[in-house]
C-alpha cells in the first residue's frame, strides 16, 4: 500500500495533512505515533477511505481507493476505531456477524462462509464463550475484542486499529497487542496502527512512522528511528534510550 | 426471538384482533358478532350497512396510520440515531399536513393527490430539521430543538388558515386534527395502499436501520454506503408519515411511544421491532379511537386528544429512564 502526496484538511484553513508520503509493507505491522493532533489518525482515516484528501492518493493493489465501491473496499480493509457504539442488547456472535456486510446482497441469509468465518472471528478473540452474551454485560478489553472480531469476520487482508489501547487497563493493553501480533504473524494480516505508548510501538511493530503537525518526520524499524534526538525533536521530552535483554529497547522519560 | 419478544409478538396480535372485533361492534349503533357478520354478507340489516359505511372505513384507517406513524417513528430514530426523533415532534407531520392543506385549498380539484403534497410537505420539513442540525454530526438536543421551532412554525402557518373563516377551514380540518370520523372508503383505499407499500419497503431495510446503530464511520468500514442508506430510510419515514397524516390527521407521541416499548419488549433488532412496532401502533390507535368515541357516545373525543394524554406521561417516564437502552 503506498501513501501518495497526501494533503488533507478538516476546514480548509489549515493543512492537517501536509504533503504526507510513505509505504505500508504488506505482512508488516506498521505503527504510526506522534503527538496529539499530529495527523496520525487523519492518516488511518484517509488511508481507510473514511476521509477524501485534497491532494494526493492512496494506493493498494494498484488501484485508488478513492475509486473502489464501499463493499469491495470493505472485503480489504477492515478498521477498529477508537470510539464504538452499539446498542446494548446486541450479543458478541450478532456483532460479529456484522463484519459480514460486504459479502451480503439485500436478501441472502448466513451461509456456511459466513458461519464459518463468524466462528473463525470468535475464535481468534478468544470469544467462543461469550458469543450469546450482550455487549453491555462484557469487560472493557472484552468489548474492545468483540469489535476486533468484528472486523475479522470481513476477512480482510488489511486490518487497522486506531489507538486500540485507550481506555483499557495495562492487562488488557497486552492481551490485545499479544493479539495483534498474533493474527500478523499465523494470519498474515497487514496491520497498521496508531498508538500512543512509545514502549509497545516498538515491542509490536515491524516497523513505526513517526509523524508532527501533518507531516511524516521518519519512518522505519523501531531501533533506527526510536532515538533521543528524535524523541525530543517529537514531544519535546528527554528520554534516555535503553536495551535490556529482557524487555528489549525501551525509553523511559527523565524530564522536559 | 426470545421467550419475551415471542410472547409480547402474540399477545399484540391477540388484543389488536379483540380490539377490532370490539370496535367494530360498538358504538352508538350496537351490533353482536354474529348479526354483523351475517349483515355483511347478506347485506340485508340496515345498521350493519351503516357500520360497514361509516366505521369500518374509520377503524382500517386508524390500524394503518397507527402502523405507519410508529414505523416512521423507528425509521427517523434509527436515521439521526436520537431516541426523540419522531414525526410529529420534528415537524414531518405538521408539514406534511400544512402542504396537504395549502395545495388543496388553492387548487381544491387536485384533492386525490393530497398524499402527495403531503409527502413534499413532509420531506420539506424533514430536510429543513436535517440540515439545519447537522453540524459534523447530529447533537441530539440540536436536532429535537430545530424540530420542535420548525414544527411550531408548520403548526402555526396551519392555524393561520382557520381564521380565514372560509370553506377551507372546515374542510382543512381533517388535516390539521385528527378525528377519524367521516372517513370513506376513498380514504381507506389511499392510507392501505400507500401504507402498505411504506411498510413493506421499511421492512427490507431492517438491516440498514441496525447498521446504522453503529458510529458512522464503523458503518462504512463495513461496507454500508451510510448516505444512500439514510436517504432510502428517510424517505420511506416520510412517505409513512405523510400519508398518515393525510388521511388520519396529526398524531403526536405515537411515533414515539410505541418504538420505545418495543425495544423494551422486543429489543433493538430492527428485524423484529419494525413488525412489533406496526402492530402495537395499530393497536395504539384503534384503541385511541374506539375510547374516544365510546366513552361519551355519541358525542367523540379525537382519537389524537386520547393518544397524546397517554403520550404526555410517558415522555417524562422516558426523560427519566432514557439511556437504558441506548449507548454501550
Amino acid at each position: 500500500m503506498e501513501i501518495n502526496n497526501i494533503t488533507y484538511s478538516y476546514d480548509h484553513k489549515v493543512n492537517h495533512l501536509d504533503d504526507v508520503s510513505g509505504k505500508i509493507d504488506v505482512g508488516k505491522v506498521t505503527t504510526i505515533i506522534g503527538p496529539n493532533g499530529c495527523g496520525k489518525s487523519t492518516l488511518l482515516g484517509i488511508m481507510a477511505n473514511n476521509y477524501v484528501p485534497l491532494k494526493g492518493q492512496i494506493i493498494m493493489d494498484g488501484k485508488r481507493i478513492t475509486t473502489m465501491k464501499p463493499k469491495e473496499l470493505a472485503k480489504k480493509i477492515a478498521v477498529v476505531h477508537q470510539h464504538n457504539s452499539a446498542p446494548a442488547d446486541l450479543t458478541v456472535e450478532r456483532l460479529t456477524s456484522y463484519g459480514r456486510l460486504p459479502y451480503k446482497s439485500m436478501f441472502s441469509t448466513n451461509t456456511i462462509t459466513d458461519k464459518e468465518a463468524i466462528e473463525w472471528a470468535l475464535e481468534q478473540t478468544n470469544l467462543l464463550d461469550k458469543r450469546n452474551k450482550t455487549i453491555n454485560a462484557l469487560s472493557g478489553g472484552e468489548r474492545q475484542r468483540v469489535w476486533i472480531a468484528m472486523t475479522l469476520a470481513q476477512q480482510t487482508p488489511f486490518l487497522f486499529l486506531d489507538e486500540p489501547t485507550t481506555y483499557l487497563d495495562i492487562y488488557y493493553q497486552y492481551e490485545i497487542l499479544e493479539l495483534v501480533k498474533r493474527l500478523n504473524e499465523e494470519q498474515a494480516l497487514t496491520i497498521v496502527m496508531v498508538l500512543h505508548d512509545i514502549n509497545q510501538a516498538i515491542r509490536y511493530s515491524d516497523t513505526i512512522i513517526v509523524m508532527k503537525n501533518g507531516k511524516i518526520v521518519t519512518q522505519g524499524k523501531p531501533e533506527q528511528v526510536i532515538t533521543k534526538s528524535i524523541i525530543k525533536k517529537i514531544y519535546g521530552v528527554d528520554v534516555s534510550v535503553k536495551e535490556d535483554e529482557q524487555a528489549g529497547l525501551f525509553t523511559i522519560p527523565i524530564g522536559i | 426471538m426470545n421467550k419475551k419478544g415471542l410472547i409480547s409478538f402474540i399477545i399484540v396480535i391477540v388484543l389488536l384482533f379483540v380490539a377490532t372485533i370490539y370496535s367494530v361492534t360498538s358504538g352508538s349503533i350496537q351490533v353482536t358478532f354474529t348479526e354483523l357478520v351475517k349483515g355483511l354478507i347478506t347485506g340485508t340489516n340496515n345498521e350493519v350497512q351503516v357500520i360497514k359505511d361509516l366505521r369500518l372505513p374509520r377503524i382500517i384507517i386508524a390500524i394503518f396510520a397507527g402502523a405507519a406513524l410508529s414505523v416512521s417513528g423507528v425509521l427517523l430514530q434509527s436515521v439521526m440515531r436520537n431516541p426523540l426523533a419522531e414525526p410529529g415532534i420534528i415537524g414531518v407531520s405538521s408539514g406534511a399536513g400544512f402542504m396537504a392543506m395549502l395545495m388543496v385549498s388553492i387548487f381544491p380539484t387536485l384533492f386525490f393527490y393530497m398524499p402527495l403534497f403531503a409527502f413534499i410537505g413532509g420531506a420539506l420539513a424533514f430536510f429543513l430539521v436535517y440540515s439545519f442540525s447537522w453540524k459534523s454530526g447530529f447533537d441530539p438536543l440540536r436536532m429535537i430543538l430545530i424540530g420542535v421551532a420548525i414544527n411550531a412554525i408548520f403548526t402555526s402557518l396551519s392555524q393561520t388558515f382557520n381564521y380565514r373563516g372560509s370553506y377551507t377551514s372546515s374542510m382543512v380540518q381533517d388535516v390539521t386534527t385528527s378525528t377519524l370520523s367521516m372517513k370513506k372508503w376513498a380514504d381507506v383505499e389511499i392510507m392501505v395502499i400507500y401504507g402498505s407499500i411504506g411498510l413493506i419497503l421499511a421492512f427490507l431495510v431492517f438491516s440498514w436501520c441496525n447498521y446504522l446503530a453503529l458510529e458512522d464511520k464503523t458503518a462504512k468500514n463495513l461496507g454500508l454506503n451510510v448516505n444512500v442508506a439514510r436517504f432510502v430510510i428517510s424517505a420511506i419515514a416520510v412517505l409513512l408519515a405523510s400519508v398518515a397524516t393525510a388521511t388520519a390527521g396529526l398524531f403526536l407521541f405515537v411515533g414515539l411511544l410505541v418504538p420505545h416499548i418495543g425495544r423494551i419488549l422486543v429489543g433493538t433488532d430492527h428485524k423484529l421491532l419494525i413488525p412489533f412496532s406496526s402492530l402495537l401502533g395499530a393497536l395504539l390507535i384503534l384503541l385511541s379511537d374506539t375510547l374516544g368515541r365510546t366513552i361519551i357516545a355519541p358525542n367523540e373525543i379525537p382519537a389524537s386528544i386520547i393518544m397524546a394524554l397517554i403520550g404526555g406521561p410517558f415522555l417524562i417516564f422516558l426523560l427519566r429512564k432514557s439511556d437504558r437502552i441506548y449507548g454501550n
